[in-house]
């Protein structure tokens, strides 16, 4: 047996040193049927986590990028060449991500990459894309750090949470007054960003939090947090809580429960279904901050053939916000590859940079060589009849420093 | 099942060369396949060779305690953390710390060590959490431990979340200097097998090995019970602060929830597969299984068959690891190596090779 | 809201959590009694019979029915699950067991990915599982009352069942002593099956009340709570019925109460709090507040 045991550890190195220098590349979302016979593509990397605790918010983006990916290559792909997505799974665990990036820039040769929805991975990957000269653009990580940790060939498709933050703050400032009760998801670099920035802006208004009050990430129960914002002897004026998509519905279906009716205000997370179809009527008078108006009824003719898509090619409705922003990102990289003329990572990174309204399903994007996190209008959503309409689009007036 | 590697051998007591070569057979190998590896493989397969050497570390100095004593910890991923942030937050330059962590105390917000000092303070501050949990929980029995120190690793996670000038809370710690190199992580490896191997010839080892067996039979003959599950418990915590450290150097960014129990699970698979007790079957368990899930891993992705396609299923290489440890613990329950040593000494042997050829022809 | 009300209220809410906590840590405590096993992936079951009666009800089940089966399903999972991982292993340390079960888990949580996808599903629960009753400023969400109900009837049967039925008696005999009541002709594999399969059960109906109060459900939905429930077993005394539902409670109040005094955002350390207080069990009464002393210190 130990014999056994040492030859399949002798066999299992020489199969991976063997599939690591030929390189299979797994899961080339190609073309379809037209691109049978590649003669020549153009390959974008696409690392998810598809497993593990991040994957109901990889598995939206990586699904937008792929209904994307579809899109280019029926129309002709880049230049008469077909364009390739070559997706990995970084199983929500550092050393997998950093495996994947290095496969993806090593082994599978790609042009650009493209992935991730939170800043853990967004930072084990970016630097080894910097190193290669490889440009990254994060589908969903809304750190507005991100660039300056990371070098000139990183970006982002989303805004970044300070900016969202300032709209939550200014928007509820005036629309309903000076006092806020804060709630915040402590265990996920979103939801902190996101209370801290709020924080950072409101007060700065002239604002007062009377009540700040934490939970952890895989608590489902707000009671204690709830009886202790109930307690105040004046209710605050809104209550802005900072959550994940997938708690949001239950902490807004718990608040209303226990009778606390005043407005619930938040940033991007609530851009999903659940908000709705797990607290139904409690989801009223609920206002976040997002990308885009993402109704198949009233959304923009763009949001509407999205939504549209993504229903016939996964049976149902995006996710969250991060379906809308995987295929943003797509668009974008493949765009940027088009215009630059070139597969060359500077090239391609300088066509990022120049880009200027460019029409995203989930907002227009607007970068800059100082601006790797995109200049990008906010929409403000007010849930009303179980229904997601328009209340603003805004433009921060002071956006707090990254 | 051939168990000739591991049984003794009836002959005379193998000369010093004999037991020389013994030992230097497999450096040179791990030499030579990491020169190899560093000259002549992708970025790719470099990254697991270190990946895998750290493993290496972790599972050793998790055997260290686990396999030694008997005694079952799920916490020492906690220790892991330590070390990372302890060794993250003592080497990264002054200039970033004061842009990342600028609620440091000033006594920390000034220093900038090299990263050898950073390991070791890691790896000691590890020692001394285990200390002092060790003491209380070590008396406990069985899998009351297994409990407290699951306990502890939650326990670790909360305080890493909340203590944010030290560490940025939830949010990434970035910006750790890259100072990991494959070098630094086989050196360590290294030294935690040479630890291991010699704690288990020092008294303290016989203890560790005769509490486990029988505590009261051990006790009997004046074994400290609870001292020699310290001294296994402090050195092994060591060890893996180290491991900590060197991962932290070389993943750059983490967070708290990389030291959870994803990770746990993934180092006591190895633990379990090597078997538990030996100091090979830690090194063979961490070969086999970071090998075999990087395999599983990229066939993942789907892959042709002839005429069938398979189509990509994400997760199922952890399926199978899973199920792999099941049916180690259904099948092998000793793992692997069942508790024993490979010993190559018996290579040098020739009555060895004599005995092997002469079952050949039978 | 006075100072009184609150109080109350939080009182309230101690009682409800406490209620699904001492739910779920039954049905642990039911299988570790006999076997000695730590069954992480009770969680799991209690995935497997949310997704069972969410599926039902989309195809028009009504909820009893749907949660009937759902019950069904998860007891037969948990029964597969001991012929196929836990029995091969019977009598293995009980180190080796835990880890089994944790191997479980992986398995079941990433074949959920795998099957219905890893994306959160609204759990469209019955209007009985979903009002909400107010007097004054107070308020219980019906969710709630029906598990304090339900532990409390559970807790009825399951005792009357252990004390006086045949395979109850059996099954504490298995409980003390598994050779000997293997040896005085009780047949081992069955009173284990019949732990597994109720327990399972049990998993299955906290996952129901569970997915009603938190109003969804995904693969991952069954770790938070189990890890709760198995804090809740220890410190009320592993393997006891009556010890669960009391750790249940205790933990309930533990969390309640320092959520509600801790000020700030030093709350977040609640749960190094309720950690630390279970190492403390273990230290001062390992066998857990109701746990019979069989002390085994060294």
């Amino acid at each position: 047996m130990k014999r056994i045991g040492s030859l399949l550890s002798l066999a299992l190195v020489i199969a991976l040193l063997v599939s690591g220098c030929t390189a299979p590349a797994p899961s080339s979302t190609g073309g379809g049927e037209a691109a049978s016979a590649p003669a020549e593509t153009i390959k974008i990397g696409g690392a998810f986590n598809l497993t593990g605790e991040l994957s109901s918010l990889d598995v939206p983006a990586a699904n937008g990028a792929k209904l994307a990916l579809a899109e280019i290559n029926a129309a002709g792909g880049v230049d008469g060449k077909q364009v390739e997505l070559i997706i990995r799974d970084g199983k929500t665990d550092p050393a997998t991500v950093a495996n994947i990036t290095t496969q993806l820039i090593d082994s599978d040769k790609v042009v650009a990459m493209i992935g991730f929805t939170d800043s853990d991975s967004a930072l084990a990957a970016g630097p080894l894309c910097q190193e290669a000269g490889i440009p990254f653009i994060t589908a969903g990580a809304t750190s507005p750090k991100l660039p300056s940790q990371v070098g000139d060939m990183m970006f982002l498709t989303p805004f970044g949470d300070n900016v969202q933050a300032a709209v939550g703050a200014e928007f509820a400032y005036d629309r309903f007054g000076p006092k806020a009760y804060l709630l915040w998801d402590k265990g996920t670099e979103y939801t902190t960003l996101l209370a801290d920035y709020f924080k950072t802006r409101f007060t700065e208004l002239g604002g007062e939090i009377v009540l700040e009050d934490t939970y952890q990430s895989g608590d489902k129960d707000f009671s204690a947090q709830i009886a202790k914002a109930k307690s105040l002897g004046e209710q605050p004026d809104f209550y802005y809580i900072s959550a994940v998509p997938d708690d949001i519905g239950t902490t807004v279906k718990q608040f209303r429960e226990a009778g606390i009716t005043g407005p619930i205000v938040g940033g991007d997370g609530y851009d999903t279904p659940l908000l709705v179809e797990v607290a139904g009527d409690a989801a009223n008078n609920v206002f976040f901050t997002t990308h885009a108006l993402m109704d198949a009824d009233n959304g923009s003719e763009a949001v509407k053939s999205f939504i549209e898509a993504y229903r016939t090619e996964y049976g149902h409705d995006p996710e969250n916000a991060f379906a809308a922003l995987g295929y943003d990102t797509m668009k974008l990289i493949v765009d940027a590859i088009q215009r630059a003329g070139s597969t060359d990572g500077a090239a391609i990174a300088k066509a990022i940079e120049e880009t200027q309204g460019f029409p995203g399903v989930a907002g227009e994007l607007n970068y800059s060589a100082s601006e790797h996190v995109p200049r990008k209008g906010v929409t403000m959503i007010e849930v009303k009849d179980g229904k997601f309409t328009l209340a603003a689009e805004m433009v921060p007036e002071k956006v707090p420093a990254p | 099942m051939d168990d000739s590697l591991s049984r003794p051998v009836s002959v005379a007591q193998p000369t010093t060369w004999q037991r020389y070569a013994g030992v230097a057979t497999p450096l040179l190998l791990l030499l030579l396949v990491t020169l190899y590896i560093q000259g002549a493989s992708s970025a790719y397969i470099q990254r697991v060779w270190i990946i895998l050497g750290l493993d290496i570390i972790l599972v050793a100095s998790l055997n260290l305690f686990n396999g030694f004593t008997g005694v079952f910890s799920l916490g020492h991923v906690g220790f892991m953390a330590i070390g990372a942030y302890v060794s993250a937050i003592l080497t990264l330059p002054l200039e970033k710390k004061a842009i990342n962590l600028p609620d440091l105390p000033a006594w920390l917000a000034h220093i900038q060590l090299g990263f050898f000092p950073a390991i070791l303070i890691g790896g000691l501050a590890a020692t001394l959490v285990a200390l002092a949990i060790g003491r209380p929980v070590l008396r406990l029995s069985g899998h009351y431990v297994a409990v407290a120190t699951l306990a502890f690793l939650v326990i670790v996670r909360v305080i890493l979340i909340n203590a944010t000038p030290y560490t940025r809370g939830s949010r990434t710690f970035s910006g750790t200097p890259a100072y990991t190199t494959v070098w630094w992580v086989y050196g360590w490896a290294l030294v935690t097998i040479y630890v291991a191997w010699r704690v288990l010839r020092s008294p303290y080892g016989r203890a560790m090995l005769a509490q486990r067996e029988d505590r009261a039979a051990a006790r009997s003959v004046g074994v400290r019970v609870l001292r020699s599950r310290m001294w296994a418990f402090g050195i092994s915590a060591f060890l893996t602060g180290v491991a900590g450290a060197l991962w932290g150097h070389y993943i750059l960014s983490f967070s708290p929830n990389a030291f959870y129990f994803a990770e746990t699970f993934s180092i006591i698979t190895m633990l379990v597969v090597g078997g538990m007790g030996s100091i090979s079957g830690s090194v063979i368990g961490a070969i086999l299984v970071v090998l075999l899930s990087e395999v599983l891993r990229n066939l993942e992705g789907g892959f042709s068959l002839g005429v069938v396609q398979i189509p990509p299923l994400y997760g199922m290489s952890q399926i199978l690891m899973a199920i792999l440890f099941i049916g180690i613990l259904i099948f092998r329950r000793e793992g692997l190596l069942g508790g024993r040593e490979i010993d190559l000494t018996k290579l040098f042997v020739v009555d060895y090779w004599r005995s092997v050829f002469r079952r050949k022809e039978v | 809201m006075s100072f009184f009300e609150y109080g109350v209220q939080q009182l309230i809410n101690a009682l409800s959590i406490g209620s699904l906590y001492a739910l779920m840590a039954i049905g642990l405590a039911m299988v570790f009694g006999i076997l000695r096993l730590i069954n992480f992936a009770h969680g799991d079951l209690m995935m497997v019979a949310s997704y069972t009666a969410l599926f039902l009800l989309i195809d028009g089940f009504p909820f009893l029915g749907a949660a009937i089966v759902a019950v069904v399903v998860a007891a037969i999972a948990g029964l597969a699950m001991e012929r196929v991982a836990y029995r091969p292993i019977r009598g293995a340390p009980d180190v080796a067991m835990l880890l089994t079960s944790f191997a479980v888990t992986i398995v079941l949580e990433n074949v959920a990915v795998l099957t219905v996808g890893a994306r959160s599903r609204a759990f469209p629960a019955p209007p009985f599982l979903s009002t909400v009753f107010t007097l004054g400023n107070l308020t219980v969400s019906s969710v709630n009352v029906v598990a304090i109900v339900t532990t409390a009837i559970l807790l009825v049967l399951l005792t009357f069942f252990v004390r006086r039925t045949d395979t109850g008696i059996s099954m504490r005999a298995a409980a003390e002593d598994l050779v000997a009541a293997q040896l005085m002709g009780i047949n081992i594999n069955r009173v284990i099956a019949y732990a597994f399969a109720i327990g399972s059960g049990l998993a299955g109906v906290a996952g129901l009340l569970w997915a009603a109060k938190v109003g969804k459900v995904d693969p991952f939905m069954g770790f938070s709570p189990v890890l709760k429930a198995f804090i809740a077993a220890v410190i009320g005394g592993f393997g006891t019925i009556p010890g669960a539902v009391v750790g249940g409670y205790v933990l309930g109040f533990l969390e309640i109460f320092l959520q509600g005094i801790l000020p700030g955002q030093s709350s977040a350390y609640r749960d190094a709090f309720v950690f630390g207080i279970l190492i403390l069990v273990l230290l001062i009464r390992p066998n857990g507040i109701l746990g019979v002393q069989e002390r085994e210190e060294i």
